[in-house]
């Protein structure tokens, strides 16, 4: 019983992580305040679900859920170029709750607020990961090598040119880069990963609707980037854990379900707020949000 | 017939937006950052006015000066307790939009767990039949919430354009140094653009009380519409944003004739975004950030 529970936390926390750190890329290594991120998670989420109805084998929905994920980060990044800081916020933002509208009134796709319901577990040649323990593994894996992925683009010479137009894109784009290229780039490949995040959902809870993918659901995510410390990845990782699990004890004291849901999000909110407050670079985090 | 229809409904929403926008906008254009939970202040008055009203069955117009009260030393509450606080440590303007955001998220949440999912009514004004002018059917309650707000509109016009106080206000969100050298308070004014632009967004919460029920969520829903009609119009002017209000309900609501009603938001969106791309700074806004 307790088990299944920790599997269950951590595969929970490993779709954080991805969704996270994919995020970091965007809003910690290029200065890009995506609000929006969750947008991208939704969009993974119903693509590989609808494939996965449709009878496509699950690493074909997987692989899709991050390429559609990235097109619309790419469609993005075009309107929002020369935007930054609270237009950027804005335009993200707004962003989402076009993909939520449509997720919620395109019914005949995505049955709207009915949901997708019966998501089939992922299988692999025959081997389907119906009990959740080999999920966690397939989820550990899929984690690693997202973390590995964008900590390697991070550090490489790319990596630097994100940081050097996240300090100074005019410096960055006098020596010669292409600002708005690797902006896309990176927003495109942030929003690959959080389309990854969101099949894993799909496909782990079997149960998809426009719910799961509101402004509140933002809110947790921004949480961890900001607490870990913009452009740190193992801060991102360590808050990741940190923010699923600090909530779960409300569940023991014996609340009801309907006082959990409002609780956590206040609980998110006030962390947020204080670290904001008291300590807005983060606990290891490189620079500050501009 | 449909399009006289069209037309007030437009009017009244954009009534309603230009309530939440020109507060949004004030607070905007004097403090330089995105308040979101502008929308919580919504929020929290409408459901005070409900508490007052329905649960301690106090006179209605009693416990609506005392909603516009609150309302107003809530804004001034959320600026001074978090804030001032964050400015004070030289918080960027992204650090207090993520800041305002965290506290809408935190309004709405509490709001949920106080009073529950389920939608309130605040039982004032029985529906009415509604009247026909022109072909199109507008109830007693909407004409009220259009001529509240078109009264409201015209005398923050008139403030901020003749009293000594709206011009510090416009003086400060002008050039906030050169306020500062000629005397005025910027702190003050911080504090005048809350009360004022909280107490608007407390009137807005009380007739969307009226009109339509109260939900934890509403606060989520007006800001993003009060900030479209904001930006629409021109995020740093309020009479821009009280223009792109009104265009934006009536947007919205022309915009249903062709597409199924559930894509109101997303028609916001979409001219949000157009302006984002074409005309950052509004149709009436001038963008100093934007002119670097």
């Amino acid at each position: 019983m307790i088990e299944a529970y920790l599997i269950h936390l951590l595969i929970l926390i490993c779709i954080y992580v991805i969704l996270a750190v994919s995020l970091q890329l965007a809003m910690g290594f290029t200065g890009l305040l995506n609000l929006g991120h969750v947008a991208f998670f939704a969009v993974g989420a119903y693509t590989s679900a609808l494939l996965a109805m449709a009878g496509f084998p699950y690493w074909v929905c997987l692989v899709a859920a991050g390429l559609v994920g990235c097109l619309f980060g790419l469609v993005l990044s075009i309107p929002t170029n020369k935007l930054s800081g609270d237009y950027l916020a804005l335009a993200t933002m707004g962003f989402s709750f076009v993909v939520y509208a449509v997720a919620l009134n395109w019914t005949d796709v995505t049955r709207g607020p009915l949901g997708i319901p019966g998501i089939p577990r992922p299988e692999f040649f025959g081997f389907v990961l119906s009990d959740n323990f080999s999920f966690l593994v397939f989820s550990l894996i899929v984690t690693a090598v997202s973390v590995a992925v964008i900590w390697r683009l991070a550090s490489s010479p790319f990596g630097r040119v994100l940081g050097a137009i996240r300090d100074n894109e005019l410096a960055a784009r006098v020596l010669g880069k292409n600002a708005f290229k690797m902006k896309s780039v990176s927003l495109g490949v942030s929003a690959f990963f959080a389309g990854i995040a969101g099949s894993l959902y799909a496909h782990y809870i079997t149960f998809i609707d426009p719910s799961s993918f509101t402004l509140l659901a933002v809110i947790p995510i921004i949480a961890i980037v900001i607490i870990g410390g913009l452009a740190s990845i193992p801060g991102t990782i360590a808050a990741a854990v940190v923010l699923v699990l600090l909530p779960e004890p409300l569940r023991f004291i014996g609340f009801e379900s309907s006082v959990v849901g409002p609780m956590r999000q206040i609980l998110y909110a006030l962390i947020l707020l204080l670290i904001l407050l008291y300590k807005p670079k983060g606990f290891l985090g490189k620079v500050k949000l501009e | 017939m449909v399009f006289t229809q069209l037309l007030v409904n437009g009017l009244i929403a954009g009534a309603i937006y230009a309530l939440v926008a020109s507060g949004f906008s004030l607070i905007y254009s004097t403090n330089r950052f995105v308040h979101f939970a502008h929308g919580g202040t919504v929020a929290v008055s409408a459901y005070f006015l409900f508490v007052l009203f329905s649960t301690f069955h106090l006179d209605f117009f009693l416990s609506v000066l005392l909603t516009v009260a609150f309302s107003a030393l809530l804004g001034i509450l959320l600026n001074r307790f978090v804030y001032a606080p964050l400015r004070h440590r030289k918080a960027s303007s992204v650090i207090l939009l993520l800041g305002s955001f965290a506290l809408l998220i935190l309004f709405e949440s509490v709001l949920l767990l106080v009073f529950g999912a389920e939608v309130k009514t605040i039982d004032f004004i029985p529906v009415s039949k509604g009247l026909e002018i022109a072909g199109a059917i507008i109830t007693p309650l909407q004409i009220v919430i259009v001529v509240t707000s078109l009264v409201l509109l015209g005398g923050l016009f008139w403030f901020m354009k003749f009293t000594k106080t709206g011009k510090a206000l416009r003086a400060v969100s002008d050039n906030r140094e050169m306020a500062e050298v000629v005397g005025i308070s910027s702190q003050k004014m911080f504090d005048y653009s809350f009360a004022i632009g909280s107490a608007i967004a407390g009137v807005a919460g009380i007739l969307v009380g009226l009109e339509q029920n109260l939900e934890p969520t509403m606060g989520t829903n007006l800001i993003i519409k009060g900030f479209t009609g904001a930006i629409i119009g021109g995020v740093n002017s309020v009479p821009g944003s009280v223009l792109g209000s009104f265009l934006l309900g009536f947007a919205e609501n022309f915009g249903i004739w062709y597409l199924p009603s559930g894509y109101k938001d997303a028609i916001a969106f979409v001219i949000l975004f157009a302006f984002l791309l074409f005309r950052p700074q509004g149709i009436l806004g001038v963008n100093k950030e934007l002119q670097k």
